[in-house]
């Protein structure tokens, strides 16, 4: 099960391939989006959300190939938009110790890959992810792992993120706690 | 009093009890930096690598410690990687459906042999040199067998390494490395009474699929001592009290009891808000009827009057009973977890954190129950990860040869009054706002680490010169 898309088909026209300029609208959508969690600016970054958002971390285990990538039914993360907007109201209330003085983190999207989903206007888009954390005087720690994402297009250049499956490499997560957003 | 550790202890002339005493190398005495019946916690315990190398051998070779739930291996041949103590083992179910935990090492060359975090298997195979074991452990094939001469190969000898004690109680499987340890019952005791009332309250639990895992740079006496901790919860918590998903009264935890139990088995039962949503441990009310019918009266009274609770069987294991939100705008609803420490380095831990539900609860129920644990503890959880920064924090600090110096301060409660109205076993104290319960687990800590020496101390703790 959760085998991963490979949105690239040869031969087949794919309307955000590389170089198009949906494709450039996508890209831009998600550097910007990795801006604001970057800045800080939680608010803004939950607002390219749709209403109808599935945001899910499963938690990943170690198995042989033949059983598949290990993906679970349990997960890290299961949020719609209120858990969402919960997480952002406690970032703002200055007492959620675990951001409280914030990490600096650092979210790096590369490897992306988009390709019409199945409802219209839709993109199926994946992205490899690097996320640094660095909090207090201590080291970084880092997240690493593969996004899967439905794109919904309102207009030109703008989004909501309508489907998000964070598939991480770690089977033990060993950054202390899952306090920052991905 | 369990027999499983080396205590020696005898009763002199004048009746006070003599226990052997620990020096530590820098002449200190365990007994004298670590005095629970004052709540006085030395900090040199916690990040201190002699301290962790003897809580290794005395604590984690010895003890009872949970392993995993035997609905995690439903079927013949399933196999989880877990640990015992510290030690890797192989939990699986044998081809006749014995559950059953082996050392994870193979006996030949000692490699790791079970290499996944769950499978079905009918043989393990080592990948190394090929020796392959029953799920019941038996030493089916070695390599090469026919370049073994006479006697150099005794098969019938060379199973998997058992688990020397492995017991089940209400599902939930512990292992002790010590052949000598009492039975799981014995060394439950009463604590069976309490565990009734969280994994039989309906009928049956169940685990949900797999735990989640993660590390935190923490001394794992940080986590295990946070968890019979209510009057943490407002200050921790804050970000949640401000949002409006904990009362804003800091008192709103102390409406509770606390129980010491024999062996260091500690818990607590604490009413919610005087609502239905927080009666019966949270549970859709068409479960209550059965608290009356699995439970006898006194525990069904508890699990209809309650909505939290948190136990912790002696030292690393512990269930965490809450009735919460999982966001703002939902309604609060009933979670079950558990939880495990196990200590990977002084001041490293790995954290298992399960979702646990009854088993006959309706379908609405569990995904509810689901998403709010999801969404409240664990690594992810709005809960959870703020407790993590608190662990490290106090990690941090007690590194030092300043701070080791001093103790913690956990007094509070010394002088509590008893709980005469509450029906269960264990020496029960009203108000659980208190430092009863982490006392009891530190004097069941100090009397797991003493061993015999030439130092005596008399029943106040000051080490005496050996006669």
């Amino acid at each position: 099960m959760n085998e991963v898309v490979v949105p690239f088909r040869a031969g087949t026209e794919n309307p955000c391939s590389a170089g198009t300029a949906l494709y450039g609208e996508i890209l831009e959508f998600l550097y910007r989006e990795a801006a604001l969690l970057d800045d800080g600016r939680y608010s803004e970054w939950l607002g390219l959300f749709a209403e109808d958002i599935q945001y899910v971390m499963p938690v990943r285990t170690t198995q042989f190939r033949t059983r598949g990538a290990g993906f679970q039914d349990i997960s890290f993360f299961d949020e719609n938009i209120n858990s969402l907007t919960t997480r952002v109201q406690r970032l703002q209330t200055n007492a959620a110790w675990a951001e409280t003085p914030p990490s600096r983190t650092r979210h790096f999207v590369t490897n992306v890959l988009a390709q019409p989903a199945a409802q219209a206007s839709e993109y199926a888009v994946t992205t490899n992810f690097m996320i640094t954390r660095t909090r207090s005087d201590q080291d970084y720690q880092l997240f690493t792992g593969q996004r899967e994402d439905t794109l919904r297009r309102l207009a030109r250049g703008e989004y909501r993120i309508a489907r998000r499956r964070i598939l991480v490499d770690q089977t033990v997560i060993t950054g202390t706690n899952l306090s920052i957003l991905f | 009093m369990s027999s499983g550790s080396r205590v020696k202890s005898k009763r002199s002339g004048n009746g006070s009890r003599h226990l052997a005493a620990t020096r530590l190398s820098n002449g200190e005495y365990l007994e004298a930096i670590v005095r629970p019946a004052e709540g006085l916690i030395s900090r040199r315990i916690f990040a201190d690598p002699e301290v962790y190398n003897m809580e290794l051998e005395r604590i984690f070779g010895k003890a009872w410690f949970f392993i995993g739930h035997e609905s995690e291996i439903p079927k013949p041949g399933d196999i989880v990687a877990r640990q015992c103590g510290v030690d890797p083992v192989i939990f699986v179910r044998d081809a006749s459906g014995t559950v059953r935990a082996f050392l994870n090492s193979c006996r030949h060359r000692g490699m790791r042999i079970c290499r996944t975090d769950r499978d079905n298997a009918t043989t393990l195979r080592c990948p190394y040199h090929g020796w392959s074991y029953s799920t019941s452990g038996e030493l089916l094939a070695a390599s090469s067998e026919h370049h073994y001469g006479e006697g150099e190969l005794d098969k019938s000898r060379l199973g998997l390494i058992p688990v020397a004690r492995l017991g089940s109680y209400r599902g939930l499987v512990f292992g002790s490395w010590d052949a000598g340890a009492p039975t799981l019952e014995t060394w439950l005791g009463d604590m069976r009474w309490y565990m009734d009332i969280i994994f039989g309250r309906t009928g049956e639990i169940e685990f949900v699929g797999v735990p989640q895992v993660w590390e935190v740079e923490c001394a794992w006496k940080f986590a295990t001592d946070n968890f019979t901790d209510n009057f943490h919860v407002y200050w921790a918590h804050q970000s949640l009290v401000e949002l409006g998903m904990l009362p804003s009264d800091p008192d709103f935890a102390s409406h509770g009891t606390m129980v010491t139990l024999g062996n260091g088995h500690i818990l607590h039962f604490v009413h919610g808000p005087p609502m239905d949503a927080f009666q019966g441990m949270g549970l859709p009310k068409s479960l209550w009827p059965r608290f009356k019918e699995k439970l006898n009266t006194g525990q069904a009274h508890i699990a209809q009057t309650h909505g939290y609770s948190a136990g912790t069987m002696w030292p690393n294991f512990h269930w965490l009973q809450l009735v919460t939100a999982g966001d703002t705008r939902s309604e609060p609803v009933g979670i079950l977890n558990l939880r495990l420490e196990i200590p990977l380095s002084p001041t490293r831990t790995r954290m298992y954190s399960w979702f646990a539900i009854d088993k006959d609860a309706p379908a609405e129920y569990r995904e509810a129950s689901y998403k709010t644990y999801v969404r409240t503890f664990g690594p992810g959880g709005i809960f959870d990860q703020d407790d993590m920064e608190n662990w490290e924090e106090c990690t941090a600090a007690a590194r030092g040869p300043a701070a080791k110096r001093y103790t913690l301060h956990h007094r509070m409660g010394l002088r509590r009054a008893r709980d005469a109205s509450w029906p269960g076993p264990g020496i029960s104290y009203v108000d659980s706002y208190g430092e009863m319960t982490q006392r009891a687990w530190y004097a069941e800590w100090l009397r797991r680490m003493q061993s015999s020496s030439s130092a005596r101390l008399d029943r106040a703790g000051r080490a005496k010169a050996a006669p």
